[in-house]
């Protein structure tokens, strides 16, 4: 673990009786960073932030959280996080404004009301209303804003814009920038994948228990197959094209038009096009949801791995 | 902790008040009545004559009952561990399964505190609700016996309360840790209720055969000293009920500290029988 990573988990293992939910998860978050954490239902992602905060133990490997080990001492870590489950539950007897006194005692009172009301406002929620008439998005804003008012060094956030509309899911988004802008690190997972492209600065995406890649969102779509369309002036012989490193050529129309996969850079491809008489060019950059399909698509069987309320 | 016991004690103050009252009430109602059997035990006795043995021996001795001892034991105290023992049941398997299965303690344990502390808040509240269940029917009987020719002090009228305390703090803790250690909060209760209710069946009808009482000794309610307190307080038995609460307490606790907290739907036994159902019939991962 390098001095600045704010968690590290290493050989992460869990397993419920015979189903092994997590088989060996790598992760190092670097403080300061915004780290998305991505992978369908059942694929351990809420196992492995329930390990990080000592709410469940793991079978094997290690953890350490911003440099705690959670099982030694999981009310260090806890004083210095704010977390949001992914399934949101909140005492029914609370107004949500005794909910938030409630959580904030149990913190010495360590967020100012003040800070409290404002990120309430912000997020429109009405402080007098009781929990059990709040709507799932609001009783989510209820969870949001718990685990942002004491402004955590790190915050553990478990599909954080579940449940919200758009507009305030740009309000979360927003107040999670403005946290990493403050100098906390922020742990997440999401199923939507544009926003984790919109605000992450890197992305781990796991399968089946099991982190397979960790890369800047950039650095996924680049490394991708992406398509192609070339448009000729006059009919050319294609074969040139397909003998290029990484190209395949998809298909073509009258010696005019060819459809291309490239793998890679592009850097010969155009080299290539350059000698020919092009009059058109286009190219369809994956998104991050194709690159995360693609992952899944080559193991059906990871779809049918989820657990109940939990990943 | 304070937090935490403060919140879990605006829990239970209805159920301190309700259950209260109705031991104040019961004992309201009781207690005057010593007189009336006083005037009328030659018709009483006449009529319990007729009765068969093992009614009797729920009644108890007919001298010691026209007593105010007997009569308090038998138509007050002698009910009272069935009665709060069913609280005990309830309380004690949801003090942390409750939270646990509606999903609210997740977020609870991911504040700052340790679940020893969380375990030790909930607990204590739980006593102290217990305790001012038992005051409040202690004032109730204090007033009762006051309207009758009942002549007993009020710090003795106290004895059969801490009796009292004892077996329910047994089946109280009994509750809580086999909700930590079954599937689910329910099946705690009523393997808790259960263990009440044969307690309590055992322990009365060992006064009519002797062969029970040989299991009788096994049970926390022959600990219970009810309105024999009043004569005779029997500190050992006590201490004996509040070792064994010691003991279920630290198994609880151990138990809480090493387990993972479930999530909201985890754990019950419906869930356990579908997995079960999906594997032998998919050999699939469980859902």
């Amino acid at each position: 673990m390098t001095d600045t990573a704010a968690l590290m988990t290493h050989g992460l293992t869990k397993s419920y009786g015979d189903f092994r939910a997590l088989r060996g998860v790598n992760l190092e978050v670097q403080r300061g960073e915004i780290f998305g954490f991505l992978g369908p239902n059942g694929s351990g992602k809420t196992t492995t932030i329930r390990c990080l905060l000592d709410l469940i133990r793991p079978d094997g490997g290690t953890v350490r959280v911003l440099g705690i080990d959670p099982q030694v001492n999981p009310v260090a870590v806890r004083a210095r996080t704010g977390y949001l489950p992914g399934e949101l539950r909140v005492d029914d007897r609370f107004t949500v404004e005794g909910a938030l006194h409630f959580f904030n005692n149990l913190r010495e009172n360590k967020a100012a009301w003040s800070h409290i009301q404002a990120l309430a406002n912000r997020l429109e929620l009405d402080l007098k209303r009781p929990i059990k008439n709040l709507s799932k998005g609001n009783k989510q804003k209820v969870g949001v804003v718990q685990a942002l008012m004491h402004q955590p060094e790190l915050l553990l956030l478990d599909e954080p814009t579940s449940g919200l509309d758009p507009l305030m899911q740009q309000q979360v988004l927003q107040a999670i920038r403005e946290a990493k802008a403050n100098g906390a690190t922020v742990f997440f997972s999401s199923h939507v994948l544009s926003e984790v492209q919109e605000i992450a600065d890197r992305v781990g995406i796991i399968r089946r228990g099991e982190v397979v890649e960790v890369a800047t969102p950039q650095a996924l779509i680049n490394r991708s197959l992406r398509r192609a369309r070339v448009q000729f002036k006059q009919p050319v012989d294609a074969r040139v094209l397909a003998q290029l490193p990484g190209v395949k050529v998809l298909g073509r129309q009258d010696g005019t038009s060819v459809q291309l996969q490239i793998e890679g850079d592009m850097d010969q491809l155009i080299k290539a096009l350059a000698a020919l008489p092009v009059n058109d060019f286009e190219t369809e950059r994956p998104s991050l949801e194709e690159v995360f399909l693609a992952y899944y698509e080559d193991h059906p069987a990871s779809k049918n791995t989820a657990r109940p309320g939990g990943a | 902790m304070t937090t935490i016991l403060r919140d879990m004690l605006s829990r239970l103050r209805g159920q301190m008040l309700g259950w209260g009252l109705a031991l104040a009430v019961l004992a309201l109602i009781v207690a005057p009545l010593y007189d009336t059997a006083v005037q009328q035990r030659a018709q009483i006795e006449q009529l319990l004559g007729g009765l068969p043995p093992e009614f009797m021996a729920l009644i108890g001795n007919l001298d010691r009952m026209f007593s105010p001892v007997g009569f308090l034991d038998a138509r007050y105290f002698t009910l009272l561990p069935l009665l709060l023992g069913v609280f005990a049941a309830v309380m004690g398997s949801g003090l942390i399964a409750a939270d646990e299965e509606n999903g609210t303690l997740d977020l609870i344990l991911a504040q700052p505190i340790s679940r020893a502390q969380l375990f030790a808040g909930r607990l204590i509240a739980f006593a102290i609700t217990l305790a001012g269940i038992c005051a409040i029917g202690w004032l109730g009987l204090v007033i009762g016996t006051r309207l009758s020719t009942i002549a007993i002090g009020w710090i003795e009228l106290a004895l059969p309360f801490v009796s009292l305390i004892g077996v329910v703090l047994w089946f109280g803790t009994l509750a809580l840790m086999l909700s930590l250690i079954l599937p689910s909060r329910r099946s705690a209760a009523m393997l808790t209720g259960l263990v009440l209710v044969v307690s309590f069946f055992v322990t009365t009808l060992a006064r009519l055969s002797p062969n029970l009482s040989r299991l009788a000794v096994l049970m926390p309610t022959y600990y219970y000293q009810g309105g024999s307190a009043l004569d005779n307080f029997d500190l050992g038995g006590l201490v004996g009920l509040l070792l064994f609460s010691v003991i279920f307490t630290a198994i609880a606790l151990r138990r809480f500290q090493r387990r993972d907290i479930r999530i909201a739907g985890e754990g019950g036994w419906r869930i356990r029988r579908q997995r079960f159902a999906k594997q032998t019939a998919h050999k699939a991962p469980p859902q």
